[in-house]
């Protein structure tokens, strides 16, 4: 009488847990693709983003170069060193 | 009839029994081919079909990784990775009709690209054009010719170009650091590629990624103890010098004594590390590191050392020098006059081989080669750069006497000019060495130091090197407005196949500066200077001055002046 209760209340149990993880596996591989995707898109961005930086970093060391400097400040500007007697030293 | 037509016609017995067994063999003969495949998977079971299926459809890419930057003390980049296009085409895909059309965004001329799908007609892979700026490939790739594809790469470039060409070094097409720094560093700078399954379709184009196999290890950014600025200006001077004296190369190193780093460091000549067909290996040697020369005078400070820790000399005893010249195992060693009776400290100054000989002898060669091996020569410095040498400080069992002298004069033994400078930067540094590095070291980072000599010993010959740009010395072109120096001058025969060349010379000159607070140390090499202006002072200090000016001004040292203390008080007497 016992045995013939429960044994398909077990059955019905494994039967739902299989469905639920069935759909679980269904739902984690889905979000697995959407998440690569994702991952995908963003390399892609960042792959621009490196790019942009380092032509950036190119730009500002070829624009910031010290010869670039030295030649502006003493051609255009007319900027020189200091010598050594325009220079006071302040002591504190 | 009739009847005979409604009565079922009972089928024998046999064909029910022959029916059922024929589908039941056949059922059994599909599921034994299935656990055939599945279960027990011998020869052409699921993992060969697995294995074929993936042939056909599933590729792996690589996914590029870039190169570490290296950037100097103050973050400019001194070598950048960027991201680039190389465009390839499959020949057997390519069609006829868009041949106009790709020579065009191209930019061949349609013969051209003709005769290149010539060659590689039986071919799959043919690049069309490499390292593109992603702008360029763009234009190329948006027209969708079948057939076109693109691969992501990344280029070096060297934003300060020849300046730091040297110590830098090269990568070579794959990125691999090849020379110089990048060789040095290849396994923290270098990034290692991680790899992807995608699905591709006939034509090979990618339908979808599966999934990363390997992440992408993208390379470390590394920050060098080198100043751009100094740098810069060294170089600068460097190669004036050499266009004003014609000389063959030189060489110049700046070092911190305090903390042991490596400020700047050049080489003339030079090349364009951007452009690979400007290479040529002797524009590439690193000579502050890779070439051995006989240090000449240069070393005379290293004999004050062994003749103060003696005990017998104390730099104001008296050596009489004349008449100017002594026969040593029948070789003449002069003056260029006749000094007489003068202190250690003036031999050292006026750099006297006849005094230089007499305290060597009362010194014996063995001290001075102990301190010799004390400095660092002979034994690489800690930098570990490709290509470094150690010198050589000769060990012999026998020696003769004119041997000893010479070993005193600095012939005889060789280093590099990295290890002159070392050496000269335990005085700057009150006795202690720092091992040397070209990587930036942080504020509070330990630093293994070690003793080398006594502070009051280091004081002493500070005391002497200053002399040497004074009134008296032998360097008085090194000196620097508002600061005072200190330094050797070196003057050395270069060795050719029948031994010392009358003609030809090195040209030396070590300096520390400011001598108030001593910390910079330079070491200069000029081969081969032409013209009378052959010697150290003459051909290496100028050099050392202009350079050393730009240290101390770009590291904010306060320049030392007797009248500014007048001024001083002559402004705050103004205000009261």
């Amino acid at each position: 009488m016992f045995r013939v209760q429960r044994e398909p209340a077990i059955a019905t149990a494994l039967l739902m847990l299989c469905l639920v993880s069935a759909i679980a596996v269904v739902y984690s591989s889905h979000s697995c693709r959407r998440f690569y995707g994702a991952l995908q898109d963003l390399e892609i961005e960042r792959w621009r983003a490196q790019a942009h930086y380092s032509r950036l970093l190119l730009e500002q060391s070829t624009l910031a170069s010290p010869h670039r400097v030295l030649g502006i400040a003493k051609d255009e500007l007319g900027m020189r060193a200091p010598s050594i007697d325009a220079i006071r030293v302040v002591v504190e | 009839m009739s009847r005979q037509r409604t009565q079922p016609v009972e089928p024998p017995a046999w064909r029910f029994w022959w029916l059922s067994l024929l589908l039941f063999a056949l059922g059994t003969l599909l599921i034994g081919r299935l656990v055939l495949i599945q279960a027990i998977d011998k020869d052409h079971g699921a993992g060969f079909l697995k294995k074929q299926g993936a042939m056909r459809a599933v590729r792996l890419a690589e996914i590029p990784a870039y190169r570490g930057l290296i950037t100097d003390r103050r973050g400019d980049p001194l070598a950048v990775s960027t991201p680039v296009v190389s465009l390839w085409a499959n020949p057997q895909h390519l069609r006829d009709s868009d041949l106009l059309a790709l020579a065009n965004a191209l930019g061949f001329a349609r013969d051209a690209l003709e005769a290149k799908l010539e060659r590689y007609a039986d071919k799959q892979f043919m690049y069309l054009a490499r390292s593109q700026t992603p702008d360029q490939a763009r234009r190329v790739l948006d027209l969708g010719i079948v057939g076109v594809r693109s691969q992501r790469e990344y280029r070096r470039f060297y934003p300060a170009g020849e300046v730091t060409s040297q110590v830098v070094g090269l990568t070579n097409t794959d990125e691999r650091g090849v020379s110089g720094l990048e060789k040095h560093l290849d396994a923290e700078l270098f990034g290692r590629p991680g790899k992807k399954r995608y699905l591709k379709d006939l034509h090979g184009d990618a339908i979808r990624d599966i999934g990363v196999v390997t992440e992408a290890r993208h390379g470390t950014e590394i920050a060098l103890s080198i100043d751009l600025r100094l740098q810069t200006l060294q170089h600068r001077e460097l190669q004036r010098a050499m266009i004003a004296t014609g000389a063959k190369a030189g060489a110049a190193v700046t070092i911190d004594a305090w903390t042991g780093e490596i400020l700047a460091m050049t080489n003339h000549p030079v090349f364009n590390p951007n452009s690979r067909a400007d290479f040529n290996a002797e524009a590439a040697r690193n000579r502050v590191m890779t070439d051995v020369i006989e240090p000449g005078s240069t070393v005379k400070p290293l004999l004050l050392v062994a003749a103060l820790e003696g005990g017998a000399f104390t730099i104001d005893t008296l050596i009489d020098t004349s008449p100017g010249r002594m026969r040593v195992n029948g070789k003449m060693l002069s003056d260029p006059r006749n000094y007489g009776e003068i202190s250690v400290s003036r031999v050292i100054e006026k750099s006297s081989q006849v005094g230089v000989t007499k305290i060597s002898q009362a010194v014996g060669h063995e001290p001075l080669l102990e301190v010799y091996r004390r400095f660092g020569f002979g034994v690489k410095s800690a930098v570990g750069f490709p290509g470094e040498r150690a010198g050589l400080v000769p060990n012999r069992e026998r020696w003769a006497d004119i041997e000893k002298a010479t070993l005193a004069f600095g012939y005889g033994l060789t280093t590099t000019p990295l290890q002159l400078a070392q050496a000269y930067a335990v005085f700057a540094n009150q006795g202690l060495r720092v091992p040397l590095t070209l990587l930036k070291r942080s504020a509070n980072e330990h630093l293994h130091s070690e003793r080398v000599i006594a502070a009051e010993i280091a004081e002493q010959v500070l005391t002497v090197l200053e002399r040497v740009t004074g009134e008296h010395g032998t360097a008085t072109r090194a000196r620097v407005a508002g600061f005072s120096v200190g330094g050797k001058t070196g003057t050395v025969h270069k060795v050719g196949a029948q031994g010392y060349i009358d003609d030809q010379y090195l040209a030396l000159f070590v300096g520390i500066a400011p001598m108030n607070e001593p910390r910079y140390v330079t070491a200069i090499m000029v081969d081969q200077p032409l013209g009378n202006d052959y010697g150290g002072g003459a051909a290496a200090a100028p050099i050392y001055a202009r350079i050393t000016e730009g240290v101390l001004r770009l590291r904010n040292a306060t320049p030392r002046m007797e009248v500014s203390r007048e001024m001083r008080l002559a402004s705050l007497g103004a205000e009261q």
